[in-house]
């Protein structure tokens, strides 16, 4: 596979504000990527670079092997899918679509071909010569997708397309726009502060934090071997349990959660004495009767969807367990705790790393 | 009490409030209908007995109101034209950034904003006798009115330009437009009514710009209209028909377009302004 | 060259290209005249020296003699009362008239909008018109006035020196009350009104209500009227001009206008600038404060 996008070493300041530091990050042709991370971890700055919208001030960006880091976004040919869609409110979705043909130069009669070829695809036919204003927030969003499909661009960029619809309505969304991708063998590269998002679309997911990528993988390596406690903690939901332990002769740790020493026998990579977390994912954790499992703990809630059971445990730090179906335990009931040792995963206390 | 009758009541209550409010205007149109006579009657009538429809004719050719008012539009057409082209584009700027420059700027353009014409007209006037400017008095009117409104003006659209979402223009860009481009075909569209209504409101206040004209322009075929009305009011003048007949010619226009652009020319104003 | 035209179609030099020319021809011809203002009011101007650069330079004999004048204090005294008294009457009466249009009723705005005629209008044609209604003898405004027994004989207005500022003032309180009233219109619809069910709620009687909800929330609306106020109300020329002319004997002068009196009516550039200096000194603190109470504004 070729590579299409390109960033190394890129640094992006505003003042003293540090908000890219030294990216380097490569996008296969025809790959889809997603850049996900909490507000202000620098994704969207990193997309709008990408776009030309900001200017870096350090390193390079190529596109289809050509650099383009001092291009101003027309010579750049990225189509791009805004948050609030950007359509153009003065015209209609016709001219909203062709826009880009029009700037470019195509005729007039070929413009209409392409809107009509485009709208046929996403069901958009009908619609032409609405006004944005006319159109439903799914509708719109369609209109900003196909704006960016029109062009057969060499990438396409999406900044959290999905944050303005309805939870049902986005689930469809995420669907579609993977499989226009796969149809039209696109480029993409996808911003969104939702992991669930990045991990259900992406084939490749990159999270960032404050500015700096703190891991980038296949979505499944990302949620089975997380570098560190962030991406551990950001990847998967709920969010995965972390417990304080220090490693103690025998291949053994201990932990503390507000009861007394717990001693548990778990292989670790640690020399002893060392303080390390112990992170566990809810979904791996299952309840037992007490005395059955690796500990005891009381039950502080429990919250159930129906098909789940979420149960939060009275502890410090509290610790949260997913089962499927419906447990029928109630506040202050004491449950025993079991997990395999292969899905703990191991962080140093100090610099939050994968041990 | 009913909801109808409460809004009747109140919409009673506004009218008589409006009727004394805007009486001054009611008394400039009647006064110029009443004949020499009935304009000094005590106690006054409040409708002529007698409207003298000709005097508006009359007053017109008497005063050659043709030429003034001539002259009142092509110094109000000069400086909307000249306010527009140069505000617009520091009005765009001023909004589209937020650093230290642009609040210099910003603080610079409403320092401007708020120097008095009749303050600022002595060094003006010893200024484009300097330079010359002078020799071309309607077109040192013109200078000297675009430099005193286009901070307002600058103000006002930069609330529209506010008002326009950011990322259209980036759309545009990334769909392949030059800045300039982008400008022209998405920024300026969208913010074409705030502009429109802006420069409605520069033209009325140019149309009756007076100290500037009065200071800069000696020649009486020059002079706009407020000049022309100043003159017209001698210290001990008893013509007030007649006055009154030259100030509704004068005013009309405006208060007609006033009227009809009312709800754009203050909801415009309004969100400008202080906000 | 072509650095230079891809800067200006896609990159800082638009921007720069489109704030430059306007800022140049600001300063050019604001803040030259502004900073020659200064210099002039330093020199000796006569009608000769009009049309030179180099005049003898007086040093602070301008101010001196301008402060000297019998005539100085008693028009900053009537200046600082036509501001004061035209600020307040503009602005109590637009409050008023803002708190009633406030009630919503079918036609409210577009009869509040209606007042603002007075605003648009120039202002040496409100001039002619006041001048008319306040005329001693025939005037419309000493017959209502009559009527009304407020007064018992004539006010000769423009032409007694007791009253001659005051019908400057009436004529800019009218011109200005509707401008009061639609900025605080738009500052009243914007207190939300849940606020004030909150407060209902809580037992808040009206009067309680218009003191801690009303009043602080309108405080930068309020504090940028003002100003504006005191910004506009400096600026009335026309006025003058088409009442009083400053008479009878300077019993009606302001600053605003002596200063184009000294220099155009008496050729005295020179202290014409001075006072200009003097007077322009006053409007930049003001402005300040007007500048200050739009600060809060967001990105829409």
């Amino acid at each position: 596979m070729t590579t299409q996008i390109e960033f190394s070493g890129v640094n992006k300041h505003y003042g003293a504000y540090h908000a890219l530091k030294d990216i380097n990050l490569s996008i296969d042709q025809g790959s889809f990527v997603a850049l996900v991370g909490p507000s202000g971890c620098g994704k969207s700055t990193l997309l709008r670079s990408l776009a030309g919208l900001e200017k870096i001030t350090g390193g390079d960006i190529s596109i289809a092997g050509e650099v383009v880091t001092k291009l101003p976004p027309r010579k750049r040919d990225v189509a791009m899918v805004f948050q609030s869609y950007a359509l153009y409110p003065h015209m209609t979705v016709e001219e909203n679509l062709t826009y880009s043909l029009r700037v470019h130069g195509v005729a007039k009669a070929e413009r209409k071909k392409a809107a009509a070829e485009v709208a046929t695809t996403t069901g958009l036919t009908g619609l032409l010569h609405r006004y944005p204003r006319e159109l439903s927030g799914g509708q719109r969003q369609r209109v900003a997708m196909s704006r960016a499909i029109i062009r057969n661009p060499k990438a396409f960029l999406f900044d959290e397309p999905l944050s303005n619809l309805d939870a049902a309505l986005r689930v469809h969304m995420r669907k579609e726009i993977r499989a226009l991708h796969d149809r039209l063998g696109a480029t993409s590269v996808y911003v969104t502060h939702d992991q669930i998002e990045a991990m259900t679309m992406a084939d490749h997911v990159v999270v960032l934090r404050a500015g700096a990528i703190e891991q980038q993988g296949h979505p499944l390596d990302l949620y089975d071997k997380p570098a560190n406690k962030f991406v551990a903690g950001f990847i998967g939901s709920p969010a995965m349990n972390f417990l304080p332990a220090t490693v103690i002769e025998g291949g053994a740790v201990t932990i503390d959660l507000g009861a007394g020493p717990i001693g548990l026998s778990i292989p670790v990579a640690a020399p002893v004495g060392a303080r390390i977390l112990l992170g566990i994912r809810p979904e791996h954790l299952t309840l037992t009767a007490p005395g059955e499992g690796r500990f005891d703990a009381p039950v502080a809630f429990t919250e159930s969807t129906g098909s789940t059971t979420f149960v939060t445990t009275a502890t410090t730090p509290e610790m949260m367990v997913v089962e499927t179906g419906r447990r029928m335990v109630a506040s202050g009931d004491r449950v025993g705790l079991a997990f395999a040792d292969t899905s703990v995963h191991v962080f140093d206390a100090e610099t939050e790393r994968r041990l | 009490m009913s909801e109808t009758n409460r809004n009747r009541l109140l919409l009673a209550v506004a009218l008589l409030l409006a009727a004394i409010y805007l009486f001054p205007l009611y008394w400039m149109y009647i006064t110029a209908l009443k004949t020499g006579s009935e304009m000094f009657r005590t106690p006054p009538s409040f409708w002529p007995d007698d409207p003298q429809w000709s005097i508006f004719p009359f007053v017109f050719q008497l005063k050659g109101m043709g030429l003034f008012l001539w002259n009142s539009t092509v110094i109000a057409s000069g400086s909307v034209a000249l306010i527009a082209v140069l505000g617009t584009g520091a009005a765009y700027v001023l909004a589209r950034y937020r650093n230290v420059w642009v609040d210099v700027g910003l603080f610079l353009v409403l320092m401007l904003q708020v120097l008095p014409a009749s303050l600022m007209i002595t060094p003006i006037f010893v200024l484009f006798t300097l330079t010359g400017i002078l020799d071309y008095p309607r077109m040192a009117v013109i200078l000297a009115i675009a430099a005193k409104s286009m901070p307002f003006f600058i103000v006002l659209v930069r609330a529209t330009f506010m008002s326009v979402p950011m990322e259209l223009e980036e759309a545009a860009l990334v769909d392949g437009n030059s800045r300039v481009g982008a400008f022209w075909s998405i920024v300026l569209p969208l913010a074409r009514n705030g502009i429109l209504v802006a420069a409605i409101l520069i033209f009325m206040q140019a149309f009756g710009e007076f100290v500037y004209s009065k200071s800069l322009i000696q020649e009486i075929e020059l002079q706009p209209s407020s000049v022309g009305l100043n003159a017209f009011m001698g210290p001990n003048t008893n013509e007030w028909n007649r006055i009154m007949a030259f100030a509704s010619i004068y005013v009309t226009p405006i208060l007609a377009t006033f009227v009809l652009l009312q709800r754009r020319i203050v909801s415009g104003l309004t969100s400008g302004a202080l906000k | 060259m072509r650095r230079l035209y891809s800067s200006l179609v896609d990159g800082r030099g638009f921007d720069l290209c489109l704030i430059g020319v306007p800022l140049v021809f600001l300063l050019l011809l604001s803040g030259v005249p502004l900073a020659y203002n200064v210099v002039m009011s330093f020199q000796a101007v006569d009608m000769f020296s009009l049309g030179s650069f180099v005049r003898p330079w007086v040093g602070f004999d301008n101010y001196r003699q301008l402060i000297a004048q019998p005539e100085f204090w008693p028009i900053m005294g009537h200046t600082a009362t036509f501001l004061i008294a035209s600020i307040a009457g503009q602005f109590l009466i637009g409050f008023a008239l803002a708190l009633f249009f406030w009630v919503n009723f079918p036609g409210a705005s577009w009869l509040r909008g209606l007042f603002l005629v007075s605003w648009v209008m120039p202002g040496l044609v409100v001039g002619a018109v006041w001048n008319w209604l306040l005329s001693g003898d025939f005037g419309v405004f000493n017959f209502v006035l009559h009527q009304l027994h407020i007064i018992s004989g004539n006010v000769f207005w423009r032409s007694d020196p007791a009253f001659a500022l005051w019908s400057v003032v009436i004529a800019n309180i009218w011109l200005g009350t509707s401008f009061n009233m639609i900025m605080l219109s738009v500052g009243l619809s914007s207190i939300p009104a849940d606020l004030y069910e909150a407060a209902e709620l809580d037992g808040a009687g009206a009067l309680f209500r218009f003191w801690t909800i009303t009043l602080p929330m309108m405080r930068s609306t309020i504090g940028a009227l003002i100003s504006l106020g005191l910004i506009f109300t400096l600026q009335q020329f026309d006025l003058f001009a088409a009442i009083t002319a400053g008479g009878p004997n300077n019993a009606s002068n302001v600053a605003q206008y002596w200063a184009w009196d000294l220099s155009f009516k008496q050729y005295d550039f020179a202290k014409g600038a001075a006072i200009s200096v003097i007077m322009i000194a006053v409007v930049m603190v003001a402005s300040v404060y007007y500048v200050r109470s739009t600060r809060h504004e967001v990105r829409g």
